[in-house]
């Protein structure tokens, strides 16, 4: 039968038009629903996910010494992150990237977490400072995690790596504990100065971080960019180190642990400040590499992370004299020319304190006795005194306080009192007369920071000026490109008692020319060239029987060796102290190492200046700044 | 030549030609700056072979291509079969040879060929007195090829011969009970497919249609960014190589299943308007050849065509939308993709043919 003829065929096929064209129709309302009624919430999400507005960090200004010489520099380096609104959300994800890129998966978890709620800002850093393996590996790992990307941000590169560790310090990423003590301050991801110089002069060197607006692809690669804020370079700074001072410091410490402290008598700049064992700071970039936990955190017998020249309180030994001789001068209980007679030992309330020299060095004025550092003589003084009359002396010139020098976590030099006593000791509070004869020669509950004992030699010096520590030494000026003095923190003028002053300033003459330090074969050549001045000490560690159990004691047992003093004799610039360890007596070990410093700053400094730390070294993507010194 | 010519229905050609153009152009600004960048070349290739195959049916005579059909059937199942051996297996899934460098999937071709067995077996029976046995077997030559489908599987392709069954009530004598029948068969069918044949990842498929927001990175991910693609368009587009979600790549499986989304994104409603009013053309064409076919079988046969272009059209534009869950079927001329290209040029070559005899009778 011919189909047309067929009228429930015709009547069907015609249903099936109607149907057809419903069926567009029906389409065509769903698209109309899309694209028209809830147009303006898909074009806000594919916004969204095509236009990220990201961080552009901002390079830490540099850290030169006072002649220009680079400490701190900076580099570009890699790092592989994730953006914070790609942060993964599973558990199973996490753990495979943490996996994937050897990390713990509960910490990397923690850090997740920690950046999803913290919102907008910097990235979170999975390896950072990528190599090429490392860049290999991010290209592998980015295959299976596509939200991965690789960015590029400056790093810190400290170019003398042990050479001024302390000082420095280093930067790190904002932990924590200082989020939540400073909430508006930090932010996650931030980078900040942790210890040294880095954290105290944070707020300067830190720049300003930019921001770019840019459209990314599926990947999160940045295909075009709208429109940024540059990053804003931090400032660069200049410290009061010579760099080749600082080098000889380090050279002449060696494997000894100890401190050096030189300060720049004109206004108290720190010329040099080393602490041995020193650490590198380059280390400490990465978070926690193993490394870095085997040198200095494991190893910690030796506490390399610690400051000794501010941090470590010695008993200042023999070098505290000075003191002593300076308090019983004002108190009148002496002068220069009263002599005493040293027997090698003398009873005080009932108890032999014994001399150094055990058959004892005869009738002593005060210059002699300095010059041969006899214990009984300053027995004496002191048991002619209060311990509140040394006290009060130290308070006079100031050196009871902290040098307030511009590094974190100084402690502050410990001179005794009867008040002190009371406070640390309540169940003791009582101040024996046998404990000022102790403190007569720098021992018993004297203690002091290197830096605090460099401090009151300036201040003997100078003939009476307290000058506070620093390191800031200038910065480059935005405008002018040309170096901007930093202001000299104040100094407190003191004056000595002429009559007082030359007689301590002839006693550490002569402690170098015939006394304690004279013998020493190369501090009396140095002094031969140089006229310099100085006090050697030596700290008790522990009691000994006789020489020949100390000898047969432990290294970590043994006398501290001290040496403190100014250079040169006349018109001094410089004022010095050598802590070193362990070592035996001053005159033997810490005064060489004063030499050399005197010889560098006296003698070489000028003629022949050693190099920059590590020569002129050349960084590629060292940014274009090149600071000529004034 | 021109006689030749001639057989081309024009009004058929014109809607052909324009979706043609539509597709090339979508497929040039999903394919830059891909490693496919050169997939509209190909695909205008395939679609130029395709027009040839078309001209070649459209001036043979319909009853001469009828009489190949039940050898066709034969050698498509065994063709199914031959697939599930000797095929090359591509994303968890053997639907393809490899004929000369070239992916050729037998199971788009096949569609056609049952569509026109069926119409040839049902349209050799008087339509008044065509009875159940006739129809059961009707039924069992649609499902059988599918079954063969689904082993593959695919289930988008199995379920794009359902539409072959449309032929069914344009028979006389067809019973509200057969469409109850037949309703209760795809229910249970349904039913029993869901237990015992569909693969987990098919079941997760409806499952996010049922819920696309609970698995945004996976199935679900690549609706949600057609949705965006789409919605963000707005009423005219965001200009010819210019949709954002295509460009950077957000935009999944662009020039085939997705394809339909790029041309929304960059030519917003309106250009979606023109689309669907040229599909819908072009089917109301296929049923006008439908009720000026001479014979029965042709008559079936291009209701049988109508129905299956109007899924694709359906599922494809709707899925696209997030309106239907996401099965993959290619959407006529816009997705890339040389055995399907060939098999609606095909199709369209047996409808032009019907069209031209209608004329010259």
């Amino acid at each position: 039968m011919d189909p047309r003829n067929r009228p429930l065929l015709r009547r069907r096929l015609g249903a099936f038009k109607v149907m057809t064209w419903s069926l567009v129709a029906l389409l065509v309302i769903i698209y109309a629903w899309l694209q028209l009624v809830r147009h303006s919430e898909f074009k806000q999400l594919a916004m969204q996910q095509a236009v990220k507005v990201r961080p552009i960090p901002a390079p830490r200004g540099l850290v030169l010494d006072r002649n220009g010489n680079r400490l701190v520099d900076n580099r570009r380096a890699l790092h592989l992150v994730v953006q914070r609104e790609d942060l993964p959300t599973k558990p199973e994800v996490v753990t495979a990237l943490a996996e994937a890129l050897e990390l713990d998966p509960p910490a990397l978890a923690r850090k997740i977490q920690s950046y999803r709620l913290a919102g907008k800002g910097r990235p979170l850093v999975l390896k950072e400072n990528l190599d090429e393996a490392g860049i290999a590996l991010a290209e592998r790992v980015r295959a299976r995690f596509p939200f991965l990307s690789v960015e590029v941000a400056p790093r810190r590169v400290y170019l003398g790596d042990e050479l001024a560790g302390h000082v420095l310090g280093y930067v790190g990423e904002v932990d924590e504990l200082m989020m939540k003590a400073k909430p508006d301050l930090y932010r996650l991801g931030e980078t900040i100065g942790k210890e040294g110089f880095e954290a105290s002069g944070n707020d300067k060197l830190k720049g300003t971080d930019g921001q770019k607006r840019i459209l990314v692809d599926q990947l999160g690669t940045e295909v075009a960019n709208f429109g940024q804020n540059d990053a804003i370079t931090g400032r660069s700074l200049f410290l009061t180190l010579d760099a080749g001072l600082q080098k000889v410091a380090q050279d002449a410490m060696g494997e000894e642990a100890g401190a050096v402290v030189v300060l720049d008598l004109r206004d108290g700049g720190v010329l040099a400040m080393y602490s041995s064992p020193s650490y590198d700071p380059n280390l400490f970039l990465n978070r926690l590499s193993q490394d870095m936990v085997d040198r200095y955190l494991a190893n910690n017998v030796t506490r390399p992370m610690v400051n000794r020249a501010i941090q470590g309180i010695y008993a200042p030994g023999s070098t505290f004299k000075l003191l002593v001789a300076l308090a019983a001068l004002e108190k009148g209980v002496v002068t220069p020319q009263t002599v005493i007679y040293c027997a090698g030992k003398k009873n005080f309330y009932g108890r032999d304190f014994r001399c150094d020299k055990p058959t004892g060095h005869g009738g002593l004025s005060m210059v002699q006795a300095i010059a041969q550092s006899c214990d009984v003589y300053f027995y004496e003084l002191a048991s002619r005194m209060d311990i509140d009359d040394i006290y009060a002396t130290a308070e006079k010139y100031g050196l009871t306080e902290r040098t307030g020098i511009d590094l974190p976590q100084e402690k502050r030099t410990r001179i005794p009192s009867r008040a002190w006593k009371r406070k640390t000791y309540p169940k003791d509070p009582k101040w024996y007369g046998g404990e000022t004869i102790s403190v007569g020669i720098g021992q018993g509950a004297v203690g002091v920071t290197p830096l605090g004992l460099a401090r009151f030699y300036a201040l003997l010096a100078t003939r009476g000026k307290l000058i506070t520590p620093h390191l800031f030494y200038g910065f480059r000026s935005d405008q002018t490109n040309s170096v901007e003095p930093a202001p000299v923190p104040s100094t407190k003028d003191t004056p000595l008692d002429p009559n007082a002053w030359s007689v301590l300033d002839e006693g550490l003459h002569e402690v170098v020319q015939s006394g304690t330090a004279s013998t020493n074969p190369f501090v009396r050549e140095i002094a031969k060239q140089t006229p310099f001045s100085g006090k050697t000490g030596t700290a008790q560690v522990a009691t000994f029987v006789d020489k020949a159990h100390y000898a047969r004691q432990a290294k970590k047992l043994k006398d501290h060796a001290l040496f403190a003093g100014y250079a040169p004799r006349e018109h001094p610039q410089i004022a010095f102290v050598v802590v070193v360890e362990n070592a035996g007596f001053g005159s033997t070990s810490a005064a060489p190492v004063a030499a050399k410093l005197v010889k560098y700053w006296c003698l070489d400094r000028l003629s022949n200046p050693l190099p920059p730390p590590r020569g002129k070294m050349v960084d590629p993507f060292a940014p274009q700044q090149t600071e000529a010194p004034e | 030549m021109r006689e030749r010519f001639r057989a081309l229905d024009p009004r058929l050609l014109w809607v052909l030609l324009a979706l043609i153009a539509l597709g090339t152009l979508t497929l040039y600004s999903a394919g830059r700056n891909t490693p496919q960048a050169g997939i509209w070349l190909k695909q205008t290739l395939w679609n130029l072979l395709g027009s040839i195959l078309m001209l070649m049916l459209a001036t043979t005579d319909p009853r001469r291509i009828f009489r190949y059909s039940f050898a066709s059937y034969l050698l498509g199942l065994v063709a199914l079969a031959a697939v599930l051996v000797v095929g090359k297996k591509i994303g968890g899934a053997t639907r393809w040879f490899i004929i000369a460098g070239q992916t050729f999937q037998p199971s788009e071709l096949m569609k056609w060929v049952t569509l026109l067995y069926v119409s040839h077996r049902l349209g050799s029976r008087n339509a008044d007195t065509v009875g159940r046995l006739e129809l059961f077997g009707a039924v069992g030559l649609v499902v059988f090829p599918m079954l063969l489908i689904q082993r593959q599987p695919d289930l988008g392709m199995a379920l794009s011969f359902l539409p072959i069954l449309l032929i069914i009530p344009l028979m006389k004598g067809l019973r509200t009970s057969w469409v109850v029948a037949l309703l209760l068969f795809i229910g249970v069918g349904g039913f029993g497919a869901w237990k015992f044949v569909l693969k987990p990842y098919q079941k997760q498929r409806v499952m996010i249609f049922l819920d696309p927001s609970a698995d945004l990175q996976g199935k679900g991910y690549q609706v949600n960014q057609s949705r965006i693609a789409i919605g963000s368009g707005g009423l005219i587009g965001k200009g010819f190589t210019s949709g954002s979600q295509t460009q950077l790549n957000f935009l999944p499986v662009k020039t085939t299943d997705f394809a339909f989304s790029v041309w929304a994104e960059e030519r917003g409603f309106l250009g979606v308007l023109l689309a669907l009013g040229l599909f819908g053309l072009l089917l109301s064409r296929i049923l006008d050849a439908a009720r000026a076919a001479h014979t029965n079988a042709e008559a079936y046969f291009c209701a049988g065509a109508a129905g299956i272009f109007a899924l694709h059209l359906l599922v494809n534009v709707g899925m696209v939308a997030g309106a239907l869950p996401n099965k993959g079927m290619v959407l006529p001329f816009f997705s890339a993709g040389g055995s399907s290209t060939l098999s609606f040029f095909l199709a369209l070559g047996v409808i032009m043919g019907i069209l031209h005899r209608s004329r010259v009778k």
